[in-house]
C-alpha cells in the first residue's frame, strides 16, 4: 500500500503549520478510494452473484414466464398461488421437522461431546477429524451412501437383524411413516461434527479458574456445564443454530438424492419444489415467488433465533 | 448435480436467479417458425454444423455415419451431461447462436414451438415422403399444435434417430427353477409365473419406485388393460380426454394386489432404478420391468441368462401394446443450413443408420431393415417388430403434461405403500393434466 501521500519524508509534514486540515482532509479521502479499489472486485462479484439474482428473482416472482416466451405481469398470483397449493405446507412442515434432526439434536450432541472432550483427551485430533469429516464430504455422495445403509439388506439393518430386532427391518427411506425421520438422522450425522468442531473451538477461551472457582464450590459436572460452558459458549451456539437451521430449511441436495421427496410427497421440502416448478414445470415465476417466501421463512427463523440466544442486560 | 447448495439460501435462489437473468434476454416470438427454399440439394462447398445433444449412443456413431456419407457437411457433436442438458437446452436454443441441431427433449424444448425457436419440418416430411422408413407413431407423437399443448398433430418439431421400447426382461435360469417353460402369452399368465417364483423364495419383479420404475410398471399394465385410443387421446392432451379409465383403475388396482402379494419388494419405494436393474443382473429377482436402453449393460453382465418378452395382452392375441420413445432430433430456425440439418434426419431412416443404432443398443428406426442380432438383443428386436408393425407404440405417461413425472412417482408410491387408492392416484393424475391442458 504506497501512496504519494503516506510517504511523508521524516520530520516533514507532521508539525507543518498552518493549512494542515485541507491535505489531510484530501488523504482522507484517498484512503477511501483506495480502501473502495481493494474491496471493489470482491464486492462486484457479490453484487453480480448475490445481490442482483436475489433482486431479480423478486422481480421474476410478479411475472408470469416459462423462461422463454415473453413474460407476463402477474401481480401477487404467484404468491396467491403459493400459498394456496396443497403441497407447500406440508413441505414447510418437512422443513420445521428437519429442524429438530439437523439443528436441535446436533447442537445438543455437540455440547455433549464437549463436556466430554474438554481439557484434552488422548487422541483428541483424530476424535475432532473423523466428527468433522461429514462436512467436508459433498452432501451428494452422503446422501448416495447413506441411501445405501438405509436400504432393506443395508448396514443399518443388518445390525438391528443382529441384536435381534430382526423385526423392525425395512427400507427406511421407503416407508411412509419413517422416511422423514431416516433422513432426518443423515442430517444429525452431518451437522454434530460441525457443532461439535464449533464448541470445541469455545471452549479452548474459557478460563480454567473458573472451573476450579465452580469446584471450590462444590459444583459438579452438571453445575461446570450450566454455570460456566454454555454461557461462554452463548455466541458459538447461536452460530451454529443458523448455520444448521438454515440448512434444515433451505435442505434440497441431500433430499435430492435419497427419497426425491417420497414416499408419497413425504419427505417434499420447498427448496424441491422451487426446483420442480422451475425445471420441470419451466414455471419460473412461481419458482420465484416460492423462493422469496423461503428466504423470508428463513429470515424469521434466524432472527428468532439470535433473539433467543442474546444476551439479556 | 443439483444446482442449489445447501447452506445459503441467498446464494442458492441467487444462483437459480442468475439462470433466469440469462433467460430473460431470449423471447419475442409466439408462433412457430417454418422453413423457407426447402430442398433436398445439399450445398457443395464445406458446411459445418453443431448438434447439442445428450444420448451418445447413438449420436456419436449417427453422426459419424453421415459425415462418411455427406463429406462436405462437418457436424459437430457437443454432449451434455442428461441433467445439465434438460436446463440448458431451451437457453442455448434461445440464444443469437444456437446450436444447429439439437436432440429434442418435449419437457425442456416443449416451449421453443410457440417461440418458433424450432423449425416445423412438415415441408421436409412432404419433401422428402418420411411416412415411409419412420414408423407413423415414431412420427407422431413430435407433432404438436401451434402452442405446444396439443399433440399427435400439426407440426412435426423433430425427427427420431433411434426408438426404445418398455417391456420385461427375465432371468432364464430362476424362471427355469420356478418351473416357467415358455414365455407368458397372456397376462394372467404372467401374474401365475409371478407366484411361481415367489413360491421358490425369490423377489419376483425388481421395482425401482424411488425414480420412474414405479410408474412404468402401471404404464406397462395401462398398455394391455386399458383402451389404446383413450390412453393416447389422454397423453397428448386431447381436449376432454381422461385417465380415470376403467383400464388404467385396474393397472393400478393390479399394482396394489402384486404389492400384496409379494411378488413386489417392500422396499421398492427406496429403490431407485439402477440399484433395482442391479438386483435383477445379481439374480435377485426374476423380472424387471424397463426399456431396450438397459438391454447392453444387462446383457454385458447376464450374457444368456436373460430374455425379453413385451407384456403380454390381457386376452392372447390381442394386438399388443407398448410404451416406447425415441432419442430425436430438432432444427434451430436460425441455423443458416436447414437444407444440410434435413438431409441429417432424413439419414435417421436408412439402412445404414438403422444398423448403428441397433448396435448401439436402440431399437432401428427403419424397421424394415435386417439387423443380426442374438441373445436378449434378438427378443427386444422380435418384439419390438411386431409392436411397430401394428402401429402399438404408445408414448410414455409422463409425456402429457409437465409435472406428470412428480405425480406419477408419487402416486405409485402411494400405491405401493398402501397409502393411495387406484382412484385417488388417477384423480391426482387427472388434476395435474387438466392444469395444463384444461
Amino acid at each position: 500500500m504506497v501512496d504519494g501521500n503516506t510517504a511523508v519524508l521524516p520530520g516533514g509534514s507532521a508539525t507543518r503549520p498552518g493549512g494542515a486540515a485541507a491535505p489531510r482532509r484530501r488523504r482522507r479521502r484517498s484512503h477511501r478510494l483506495v480502501a473502495l479499489a481493494y474491496v471493489a472486485p470482491a464486492g462486484f462479484v457479490y453484487l453480480a452473484f448475490a445481490i442482483w439474482p436475489a433482486i431479480h428473482t423478486v422481480l421474476l416472482s410478479f411475472l408470469h414466464w416459462d423462461g422463454i416466451l415473453p413474460a407476463r405481469w402477474a401481480g401477487l398470483a404467484n404468491y396467491t398461488s403459493v400459498f394456496t397449493d396443497s403441497t407447500l405446507r406440508p413441505a414447510l412442515w418437512h422443513a420445521i421437522v428437519l429442524i429438530l434432526f439437523f439443528a436441535v439434536i446436533p447442537c445438543a450432541l455437540g455440547l455433549l461431546m464437549t463436556a466430554l472432550l474438554q481439557g484434552g483427551v488422548r487422541g483428541m485430533t483424530a476424535f475432532r477429524a473423523i466428527f468433522f469429516l461429514p462436512q467436508v464430504l459433498p452432501l451428494v455422495a452422503v446422501g448416495i451412501t447413506w441411501r445405501w445403509l438405509y436400504n432393506d439388506d443395508g448396514l443399518v439393518n443388518t445390525a438391528l437383524r443382529a441384536v435381534g430386532l430382526g423385526g423392525i427391518t425395512r427400507a427406511w427411506l421407503g416407508d411412509y411413516h419413517f422416511a422423514l425421520a431416516a433422513l432426518g438422522l443423515i442430517g444429525t450425522w452431518a451437522m454434530s461434527g460441525l457443532c461439535m468442531t464449533l464448541f470445541l473451538a469455545g471452549v479452548q477461551r474459557i478460563d480454567v479458574a473458573l472451573y476450579e472457582a465452580v469446584a471450590l464450590d462444590g459444583g459438579g459436572a452438571v453445575r461446570r456445564l450450566t454455570a460456566v460452558t454454555l454461557p461462554a459458549l452463548r455466541g458459538e451456539i447461536t452460530i451454529a443454530s443458523v448455520i444448521t437451521t438454515i440448512a434444515a430449511l433451505a435442505s434440497f441436495d441431500l433430499v435430492f438424492v435419497t427419497t426425491n421427496g417420497g414416499p408419497v410427497n413425504q419427505t417434499t421440502v420447498p427448496g424441491l419444489l422451487v426446483y420442480r416448478l422451475a425445471f420441470n414445470e419451466s414455471d419460473i415465476g412461481r419458482a420465484s415467488a416460492l423462493a422469496v417466501v423461503l428466504t423470508a421463512i428463513v429470515i424469521a427463523f434466524v432472527a428468532a433465533i439470535r433473539g433467543l440466544t442474546r444476551e439479556r442486560p | 448435480m443439483p444446482p442449489v447448495s445447501k447452506r445459503r439460501p441467498s446464494l442458492a435462489i441467487g444462483a437459480v436467479g442468475m439462470v433466469l437473468a440469462v433467460a430473460a434476454c431470449a423471447g419475442g416470438n409466439t408462433q412457430p417458425a417454418a422453413p423457407s427454399s426447402v430442398s433436398k440439394d445439399l450445398a457443395t462447398d464445406q458446411v459445418t454444423l453443431t448438434l447439442a445433444y445428450t444420448d451418445d449412443p447413438p449420436t456419436k456413431a449417427l453422426i459419424d455415419a453421415f459425415h462418411a456419407l455427406h463429406p462436405t457437411i462437418t457436424i459437430t457433436g457437443q454432449q451434455t451431461p442428461f441433467s445439465d442438458y434438460i436446463k440448458s437446452i431451451k437457453l442455448s436454443m434461445a440464444s443469437p447462436t444456437p446450436p444447429d441441431i439439437a436432440e429434442y427433449n418435449p419437457g425442456a424444448m416443449r416451449s421453443l414451438v410457440p417461440a418458433g425457436l424450432i423449425y416445423d419440418l412438415s415441408s421436409y416430411e412432404r419433401l422428402y415422403g418420411w411416412g415411409t422408413g419412420f414408423p407413423a407413431s415414431s412420427l407422431e407423437v413430435l407433432k404438436s399444435n401451434s402452442t405446444a399443448k396439443v399433440y399427435g398433430t400439426g407440426g412435426l418439431y423433430a425427427v427420431p434417430g433411434a426408438l426404445s421400447v418398455l417391456g420385461v426382461y427375465y432371468n432364464k435360469s430362476l424362471v427355469r427353477a420356478a418351473g416357467i417353460t415358455r414365455p407368458p402369452v397372456a397376462l394372467d399368465e404372467f401374474g401365475q409365473d409371478l407366484a411361481a417364483v415367489k413360491r421358490t423364495g425369490k423377489t419376483p419383479l425388481s421395482v425401482g419406485g424411488l425414480q420412474v420404475g414405479g410408474f412404468q410398471v402401471w404404464n406397462a399394465l395401462g398398455n394391455v388393460l386399458g383402451d389404446e385410443k383413450q390412453y393416447r387421446d389422454w397423453v397428448y392432451g386431447k381436449p376432454g380426454a381422461t385417465i380415470q379409465t376403467d383400464g388404467a383403475k385396474q393397472a393400478a388396482q393390479r399394482i396394489v394386489d402384486w404389492a400384496n402379494a409379494g411378488y413386489l419388494p417392500r422396499s421398492a419405494n427406496a429403490t431407485a432404478d439402477s440399484d433395482a436393474q442391479a438386483n435383477f443382473v445379481n439374480g435377485k429377482s426374476a423380472y424387471l420391468i424397463t426399456g431396450n436402453w438397459a438391454a447392453a449393460t444387462i446383457a454385458k453382465s447376464m450374457g444368456d441368462n436373460v430374455g425379453f418378452f413385451l407384456l403380454p395382452a390381457a386376452t392372447t392375441g390381442d394386438a399388443p401394446v407398448a410404451s416406447g420413445a425415441s432419442v430425436a432430433y430438432s432444427i434451430s430456425a436460425r441455423t443458416k443450413h436447414p437444407n444440410e440439418a434435413a438431409a441429417f434426419l432424413d439419414f435417421m431412416r436408412s439402412a445404414q443408420a438403422a444398423t448403428i443404432q441397433f448396435d448401439t443398443g436402440f431399437m432401428p428406426v427403419n424397421n424394415q431393415t435386417t439387423v443380426n442380432a442374438t441373445g436378449v438383443l434378438a427378443d427386444i428386436a422380435t418384439a419390438f417388430k411386431t409392436v411397430v408393425d401394428a402401429n402399438g407404440i404408445v408414448p410414455f405417461p409422463d409425456f402429457a403434461s409437465p409435472n406428470m413425472i412428480d405425480r406419477l412417482t408419487a402416486g405409485v408410491q402411494g400405491l405401493l405403500s398402501k397409502q393411495t387408492t387406484p382412484d385417488q392416484f388417477l384423480v391426482s393424475l387427472q388434476e395435474s393434466w387438466t392444469q395444463y391442458h384444461g
